[in-house]
């Protein structure tokens, strides 16, 4: 069941399937190896596993090889590519969660998506979006608010 | 109160839960947390809150991905029913495993050695007692048979003396020059009887010590044979009567004359003149 959670995020950060599967991989793999570093005080164990899941997806989204073939791909994706690069993405499989999201408001929902699938730190954010950093650390806050009461 | 208000609203813990804060900053906010109850409580929810966001989002990974991982990350391992239970408990194992399997295997090994050794230990007691008690065996045997050896070589001698002895006997018999003498027993001893043989011209004299019938003495006395020479009695020796079976024929002194043989009981060696009262047998020579 945490596999497919984790796999969501993966999919979301990594959108190439067999690059995802590769990142699932390894993050069970690191998962199992620094299983001892593990601190049930420090929060839940999904919390640990998903940041796990996350950074080494967005490591690899920032590694050389992984922009050299972005670079090497066909001419005709690069419309997509480009589109991708500039607008939060959907995996097909994720539609469900499009309504979720369509309940936060427009700008919860940018931030928020950037920072929890496309990596971005809190800095990155302020600067894309061109907003105070405390604006985004807000705004995160309440998207998360946001999340709490539709699940609650 | 109003400032641990104002640090949940801060959206800090948002940016800790999301792992976007350095570790000066994650201590700090985890030594809060540890302080004050609410602080924690809003991490929960917040973590809570992301999880279920995921949950929500899940992509069930194609099962063949599932299977590498189990297989790249367990190959010791049986397939766990779910990833957590595969990630968490194994720590333990693998810290311990090789230690414990090294342990167990070097006892394993000891045992084996020592179950070996004891073995060796027992075959080998078994063995050198059967070697002992067949060696005792042997000897006994080699004792019983040099005995029987002994036996054997004396009779053999006894049979090769009696051969020749008989021999001469059939000699003496086919020799016309050998006379024969019976003695006759006195009045001292009526049933004593015995034979004395002569050969005149080479002045041997013999006695029959296998028809020999005469008293039996002590060890203190002895037979002397006297040969009786124009009336005088002449020494030929002392025998003893019946104890000494190993011939059959007793040489006995030589003599060239004689008209007569006579026995007398001496004191032990024999005595210079015969003691008369003490005749067993006597007997004329019949030329």
């Amino acid at each position: 069941m945490y596999s497919a959670a984790l796999y969501g995020v993966i999919s979301r950060i990594v959108i190439q399937t067999e690059i995802a599967e590769d990142l699932l991989q390894e993050t069970f793999l690191k998962i199992w190896n620094s299983a001892d570093s593990y601190d049930s005080s420090k929060g839940r164990l999904f919390t640990w596993m998903m940041n796990i899941a996350r950074n080494l997806s967005i490591d690899k989204l920032r590694s050389k090889d992984f922009k050299n073939a972005a670079k090497n791909q066909d001419i005709e994706n690069n419309v997509n590519d480009i589109d991708r690069g500039n607008n939060v993405s959907f995996n097909p499989d994720t539609l469900g969660m499009r309504d979720l999201m369509g309940s936060l408001k427009p700008d919860l929902q940018r931030v928020l998506e950037l920072v929890y699938f496309k990596g971005y730190t809190h800095v990155e954010v302020a600067e894309t979006l061109d907003l105070p950093l405390g604006t985004v650390k807000t705004r995160i806050r309440l998207a998360i608010m946001e999340l709490r009461k539709n699940f609650n | 109160m109003e400032d641990i208000r104002s640090y949940l609203e801060s959206g800090i813990l948002e940016l800790y839960v999301l792992g976007e804060l350095s570790h000066e900053e994650a201590a700090e906010v985890q030594a809060l947390a540890v302080k004050h109850p609410e602080i924690a409580d809003e991490i929960a929810a917040i973590e809570l809150a992301l999880e279920q966001y995921a949950q929500s989002n899940a992509i069930e990974p194609d099962t063949a991905v599932g299977q590498r991982i189990f297989a790249e990350i367990g190959p010791a391992i049986s397939l766990p029913a779910s990833p957590v239970a595969a990630a968490v408990p194994p720590q333990h194992q693998t810290v311990t495993d090789p230690e414990t399997g090294n342990q167990s295997a070097r006892l394993r090994r000891l045992q084996f050695w020592l179950a070996a050794a004891v073995t060796l230990l027992v075959v080998s007691a078994g063995a050198l007692f059967y070697t002992y008690s067949e060696l005792s065996a042997a000897r006994e045997r080699i004792t019983g048979l040099s005995l029987q050896n002994q036996q054997y070589t004396r009779n053999a001698t006894y049979m090769l003396k009696s051969n020749e002895e008989l021999r001469t006997m059939l000699n003496m018999n086919a020799d016309a020059g050998w006379s024969a003498v019976r003695l006759a027993g006195t009045a001292q001893a009526p049933e004593a009887r015995m034979m004395v043989y002569w050969h005149k011209e080479s002045k041997q004299v013999m006695v029959n010590n296998v028809n020999l019938k005469l008293p039996e003495h002590d060890k203190n006395h002895q037979y002397q044979l006297w040969a009786l020479v124009n009336g005088k009695p002449v020494d030929l020796g002392v025998f003893d009567a019946g104890k000494d079976t190993s011939s059959m024929m007793i040489r006995m002194k030589e003599i060239a004359t004689a008209q007569a043989f006579a026995v007398t009981l001496e004191p032990a060696g024999g005595s210079k003149n015969p003691t008369l009262e003490r005749m067993v047998v006597m007997g004329a020579v019949s030329i």
